[in-house]
């Protein structure tokens, strides 16, 4: 392979198939996206599928809730059915702090147009019963949150792009990204080398890495996260429900599995995806706990990923000041799978027009040299 | 012909397999979560080594080729017969067993100490 592109995308995650769609949608030919695994190698195919809009700053949840228009109608759009399925969000809260907290937050939420409500544990035993209620003193509920399925996400976008004339290349990792004379890159792969006007930088957790390839510094860390998945149960669950101060998730998913994770917060930064047997004692006690009736089911399988997380932990999005026909996204943490479908479109938006319909200067990398930085108190891990 | 089920925790036939890779899921990985094959109860303990053997054979079921000779032929072309990378619990866990047995080690661990 020795050619060029209009385009090169580095990654197959939700944000690199997305927004090769995104691009290809909006006329943009000879897209070529790298990926060094398969298509879900990195966070996205390890990811718990969650799909919330009830944040605490305006720009998640403005995010979210467009995001949420966008999956209402991705199965159809991609003709690629993605398992979204709205069967809410349930936030349990156990402390006078969080209660105050989300009490004031979801007046703004509904402003924006997300159904969020503040339930009372006697609302919560009748959406979810056989939950242990003794020390939760309420719960916030959206009832068109939900869940997709990732891998299906990210099939229906790589396969509509490809429809498109999208190029994608998987178990091929760029290895060397250097700036020529006359405004191209010079992008070498492991499988041969593309002249390209333009890069879109979307490698996970691995983002900062390509970067510095052109000397640019993102000031993001690698968290492992894990997470594991029980036998199929028939259904009994319709909402996700988590705990923000513990960071402890679980759903059901279409096929009755119980889906479910919890952060450790003495995590040392690393880039390991290594199973441990202390996570799944953590998770199975904070389960049983939160559903005792879960105690006699089995746990089939626990994975690993990796949260991708900056300063703030809000993501980073954007050009680069001097580095022209460069953009990135990344620094998603716990949420960037939720959030892909609009940050795609936009970021389809600002490569072929320099513009985006929903504001996302906020986002640029510029903001880590200026002073104050603003974190949304409803993020998870 | 009747199908012949290569999954039995999730229902999934050769015929389904083979269209998997027609489709272009050419990775052990993918193939497992587009088709579902080894993401059942048993994990893939019945069900693997029939996939292997059936991509390293292609649908020519009366001669089971190696993986250099499937590799070369179709709709089998490019696909690497290996395995996908195996996780624990080795044999599905009870939460509650789980739980004591990370009692245990805590216990050991401490008492150690
Ligand atoms: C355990 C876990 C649970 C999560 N749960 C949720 C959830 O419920 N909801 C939610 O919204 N988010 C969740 N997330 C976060 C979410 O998965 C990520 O934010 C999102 O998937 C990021 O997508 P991405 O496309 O930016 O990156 P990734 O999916 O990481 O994709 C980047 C890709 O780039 C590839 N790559 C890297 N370097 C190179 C290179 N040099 N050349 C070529 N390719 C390269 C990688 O192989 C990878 O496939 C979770 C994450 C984890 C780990």
């Amino acid at each position: 392979m020795n050619r060029t592109a209009d385009m090169v995308i580095i990654g197959g995650g939700v944000n690199g198939v997305a927004c090769a769609y995104y691009l290809a949608r909006r006329g943009m030919k000879n897209i070529v996206l790298f990926e060094k695994g398969y298509l879900g190698y990195g966070a996205t195919g390890r990811c718990g599928g969650g799909i919330r809009q009830q944040w605490g700053m305006d720009e998640n949840i403005i995010l979210a809730r467009d995001s949420v228009r966008m999956f209402e109608k991705l199965s159809h759009e991609l003709g690629f059915n993605i398992f979204f399925r709205q069967g809410g969000y349930l936030i349990l809260i156990s402390d006078e702090r969080d209660y105050d907290l989300i009490s004031k937050t979801i007046p703004r939420q509904n402003e924006l147009g997300v159904p969020a409500e503040l339930l009372e544990p006697k609302d919560i035993a009748s959406l979810v019963p056989g939950l242990n209620l003794k020390t939760i003193i309420a719960g916030a509920y959206c009832p068109t949150d939900g869940t997709a399925y990732p891998y299906a996400v990210l099939w229906g976008y790589a396969e509509a792009a490809k429809r498109r004339g999208v190029d994608i290349r998987l178990h091929t990792e760029v290895l060397i990204i250097s700036r020529k004379s006359g405004g191209t890159y010079e992008v070498t792969t492991t499988n041969g080398t593309v002249h390209t006007p333009r890069i879109l930088n979307v490698a996970g957790a691995a983002t900062r890495n390509t970067a510095s390839m052109l000397g640019i510094v993102i000031p993001t860390k690698p968290y492992r996260h894990e997470i594991a998945v029980s036998e199929p149960l028939k259904s009994f669950l319709d909402p996700m429900v988590i705990s923000i101060r513990k960071g402890f998730y679980f759903s059901q998913s279409l096929r009755g599995e119980i889906v479910g994770g919890i952060g450790d917060p003495d995590e040392p930064s690393s880039s390991s995806t290594a199973s441990s047997p202390e996570f799944l004692f953590r998770y199975a006690e904070a389960l049983r706990k939160t559903f005792p009736a879960l105690g006699k089911v089995r746990i089939i399988r626990q994975w690993a990923g990796l949260y991708d997380v900056s300063p703030d932990a809000r993501p980073i999005i954007g050009t680069v000041d001097g580095v022209d026909g460069y953009y990135h996204a990344c620094g998603f943490s716990g949420h960037g799978f939720m959030l892909s479908p609009v940050v795609a479109k936009l970021l389809s938006e600002l490569i072929t027009t320099g513009k985006t319909s929903i504001p996302i200067d906020s986002l640029n990398l510029k903001r880590f040299s200026e002073p104050g930085l603003t974190r949304d108190p409803y993020v998870v891990g | 012909m009747g199908k012949t089920i290569i999954c039995h925790c999730e229902d999934i036939s050769i015929e389904e397999l083979f269209s998997a890779v027609e489709q272009g899921y050419k990775d052990i990985e993918s193939i497992k979560r587009y088709t579902g094959i080894a993401t059942g109860t048993c994990q893939g303990k019945c069900c693997l080594i029939q996939t292997l053997r059936a991509l390293a054979s292609g649908d020519d079921r009366s001669s089971p080729k190696t993986a250099s000779e499937s590799a070369a032929s179709t709709p089998l072309k490019g696909i690497a017969v290996k395995m996908p990378t195996i996780r624990q619990p080795v044999i599905p866990a009870r939460i509650d067993r789980i739980i004591k047995a990370g009692e245990k080690a805590v216990k050991k661990a401490t008492g150690k100490a």
